[in-house]
């Protein structure tokens, strides 16, 4: 039978497409890339999952987990075939409210399960700017972050356990509510692995308490590194706030002329802070920001006065890439991170390539975490242009890397930034990582071509050589 | 001298290699002679799991010191072989705190993170896995590899920080780690309460611990909250965080548990023994001179998803007890990755559950 027939005959006809726009569709996610899906698979349970895997082992089919698809970094395209399978069907929620966790599916929407917990006083850190379209599986996949993740961690530090199925169609429940599984955490290891290691179809996630209260304010600088001293200092004060999130003027005028949420748009930098905690903290601490700002020369400090207004200021953040939508018909956003010390130096380089390539450049950043996210504004129908976006992102990812930074902070390697691990990581580190896939995947079934370059596994010294199997991804 | 697998006196030898090359020809030339290696930091923890009859004792004292630390990056990378006490009270000279075990005696900080240890605050700034930001570290077969990165947020491959924590040394021997930093706010005090209940009158202490018989609640942030918070839980307040010592015996126990399960887990210890326990984070930390009820209070901890574990015990074991008990799912991937990493297997083999 073919591959479709063999799939069908586990999951019903309806749940397995293959129309050509269907495809089509599949084979893209928020990135610029468009790779081609064989057929798409939508598994209701974890059982129907494994068969699904055992289907496409049986075929020599790849296997590509796909979550929304809002992913940047091109970790859900489908490359040369392969099957996407679609895992928002599984979007049932589990909480424990004594243990102030929940088993949730990989097809549950972020914002979803905050929305579940709320009543009972309980919300999921990890708040992606897509969060209102991501799923619990896509934040797994890529460890996602978030503005407010500075406080709190990313998506590995509230996941507890996760079941996975693995190659073969192995299913296992990794970590628990109790601290510290003995032996290897393979749960953190899945975290982050972008599905290259296996299909993850429900996480057991920390929920933790709501706070009392909440103060955002927003303050406004004549010059970026005054925004950017005033983080250090803040810090530098014992205090982390929740989150910590500066614009530049050109990011600022573009939200602003698309919401009129009042952000000032004459000044070179604005900085969202919010503290959280028990009233008296929240008056004490937002008294500290705006003090260290005005220090800093913060030309103003506004505190939103009620829920209404927070929640404009935060639209206004997280609203930044829509903005820009309105001004170019592309955008291409990087992801990069430095030492927070080095912030500055680090967005007058990125400013200064932009310039070089002729390119408009405008900057939202995390800026508690040196989280830098430029993004270039620009017209993909012109391919000198697209060229041109690619040489600057790839530039401005080198002038991270020279100042002691990371190729991504939350949105992953995927296959945009594969070849540039080597600029970050030795052969033998890459070598290594090889490894670690091949442990769980050794036929290079789940999401191939992926994290890592073409040619990683190449080193093998001391120990008995292995022979790789034909047909592994290597 | 102990004694070999075959029963035959062993032969041990302690080597301190002073840098990394040196330390891969240690390597190396034990996976060649298939030469079993103890890695050593501070000492304290060598009982720890199933530790093997070993050839070489390594010693990490070679790799000690801060290599860099910016205060304004909330960073730090450190050597493996440095005490725990010696980071931490470098780091407060700046207020900055590595959110490491308060109480470390001579641990070194890749001691505490090889065998897994946290810090008593970890209920709300989490364990030592959210520390590791990098990681390097020297394969069993003599590779140098390093994974993660020096920042704070950082999503580039396959989390190997991450991993070695708790790995004991089975992918290799770490020479250095970047770690998270947290800054220490100006105020802090521990208040005496008369049970844990009481501390659900504070959203999020930093740490609620209970031991023999008091229950004292940590707090520290501006002074107004720490202030406030104090008077709002009633109990005697002492400025500044009094940390206990973890409960000493011949046996050391870790009962690890659901968080809400952790006032049920301290009624069940037999009673003779003496306990820390860690309130909202599910770690029991009990000490005893004997193995009493440990079979029961194991059975019901897996009962529940959780685990008894032996941290320490008299040679000799306990009358055929795992250190570990249950073994973890999972189990052959992880020796496929081991394998990977050491594959001759002379890095504490057989350490780790299931004979790993």
């Amino acid at each position: 039978m073919s591959l479709v027939q063999d799939l069908r005959a586990v999951l019903g006809d309806d749940r397995v497409l293959e129309e050509p726009v269907e495809l089509y569709l599949y084979s893209r996610d928020a990135s610029l890339m468009q790779g081609q899906a064989t057929c798409v698979a939508f598994p209701h349970t974890t059982a129907e999952v494994a068969a699904v895997v055992r289907v496409a082992e049986a075929h020599g089919v790849p296997i590509i987990p796909r979550g929304a698809g809002t992913g940047l970094a091109a970790g859900a395209i489908p490359i040369d075939g392969g099957i996407v399978l679609s895992t928002t069907s599984m979007n049932q929620i589990e909480l424990d409210v004594e243990n102030r966790t929940a088993w949730v599916g990989a097809g549950v929407i972020n914002l979803d399960l905050t929305k579940e917990a709320e009543p009972y006083g309980l919300s999921f850190a990890p708040d992606p700017s897509s969060q209102s379209a991501c799923t619990i599986g896509g934040n797994v996949a890529n460890n996602s972050g978030g503005a407010h993740c500075l406080a709190e961690g990313a998506t590995t530090s509230h996941v507890l356990g996760l079941e996975v199925v693995l190659a073969g169609g192995e299913v296992l429940v990794l970590g628990g509510q109790a601290p510290d599984m003995p032996g290897l955490d393979l749960k953190g290891l899945i975290v982050g692995s972008e599905g290259t290691l296996g299909v993850v179809t429900r996480a057991l996630v920390r929920l933790l308490p709501i706070e009392a209260d909440v103060r955002t304010l927003l303050l406004d600088f004549e010059e970026l590194s005054a925004a950017t001293r005033t983080v250090s200092d803040v810090i530098a004060a014992g205090l982390v706030p929740a989150a910590l999130e500066i614009m530049d003027q050109k990011m600022t005028t573009a939200v602003e002329n698309w919401l009129r949420a009042g952000l000032p748009c004459d000044c070179a930098a604005i900085l969202l802070a919010e503290v959280v905690g028990e009233p008296e903290a929240v008056e004490a601490e937002a008294a500290l920001v705006s003090r260290i700002g005005m220090q800093n020369g913060a030309r103003n400090v506004q505190v939103a006065r009620d829920e209404e207004e927070r929640a404009m200021l935060w639209k206004g953040r997280k609203s930044a890439f829509g903005a820009v939508a309105q001004v170019s018909p592309n955008y291409y956003l990087h992801d990069t991170v430095v030492p927070r010390s080095r912030l500055v130096e680090t967005m007058e380089e990125v400013q200064a390539i932009a310039d070089r390539h002729g390119l408009d450049v405008y900057n939202v950043f995390h800026a508690g975490d040196g989280n830098l996210h430029p993004l270039m504004a620009f017209d993909a129908s012109d391919p000198v242009m697209l060229e041109k976006v690619h040489r600057a992102g790839e530039e401005m990812v080198a002038a991270c890397l020279a100042r002691g930074g990371a190729l991504s902070g939350e949105h992953g390697i995927g296959l945009e930034k594969r070849d540039m691990m080597r600029d970050d990581f030795t052969d033998i580190d890459l070598d290594a990582q090889a490894r670690l896939k091949e442990a769980f995947d050794p036929s290079g079934l789940f999401n191939p071509a992926k994290v890592l370059p073409e040619g990683s596994r190449c080193f093998d010294f001391g120990g008995v050589r292995r022979e790789i199997p034909d047909g592994a991804w290597v | 001298m102990t004694e070999a697998a075959g029963g035959g006196p062993r032969l041990q030898q302690k080597v301190a290699p002073p840098d990394v090359n040196a330390l891969v020809s240690v390597l190396r030339e034990a996976s060649a002679s298939r030469s079993v290696v103890q890695v050593v930091g501070g000492g304290t923890r060598q009982g720890y799991g199933s530790p093997p009859p070993f050839d070489i004792a390594l010693h990490m004292t070679g790799f000690s010191g801060i290599e860099e630390w910016d205060p304004d990056d909330l960073t730090v990378t450190v050597g493996a072989g440095t005490p725990v006490a010696d980071l931490e009270a470098e780091l407060s000279g700046r207020s900055q705190t590595a959110v490491l075990p308060e109480v470390p005696g001579a641990s070194t900080v890749g001691g505490v993170i090889s065998a897994g240890v946290s810090s008593l605050r970890r209920a709300r700034l989490l364990g030592t896995r959210e520390r590791m930001l990098e990681v390097r570290l020297v394969t069993g077969d003599g590779r140098v590899v390093r994974g993660g990165g020096r920042v704070v947020k950082n999503v580039s491959g396959y989390d190997l920080p991450r991993l070695v924590v708790g790995a004991f040394g089975s992918l290799g021997v770490i020479t250095s780690m970047c770690l998270k930093l947290w800054p220490k706010p100006a105020a802090a005090a521990t208040v005496a309460i008369g049970d844990a209940e009481t501390a659900a009158r504070v959203r999020r202490p930093l740490a609620v611990l209970e031991h023999d018989g008091a229950t004292d609640v940590f707090l520290w942030g501006t002074p107004e909250e720490v202030f406030s918070s104090a008077a709002r839980l009633g109990g005697e307040m002492r400025e500044g965080l009094h940390w206990p010592a973890d409960p000493d015996g011949r046996y050391r126990w870790s009962l690890r548990l659901p968080p809400a399960s952790t006032s049920e887990g301290v009624s069940r210890l037999p009673a003779t023994w003496s306990h820390l326990a860690i309130h909202g984070a599910g770690e029991i930390r009990a000490a005893s001179d004997a193995p009493d009820g440990a079979e029961d209070l194991r059975g019901w901890a897996e009962g529940m998803g959780g685990s008894l574990v032996v941290v320490e015990a008299p040679r000799g074991g306990i009358n055929g007890m795992d250190p570990w008990g249950r073994p973890p799912p999972g189990l052959e991937i992880q020796g496929r990755l081991i394998a990977h990493f050491d594959p001759a297997r002379v890095i504490n083999p057989g350490r780790l559950p299931g004979g790993l």
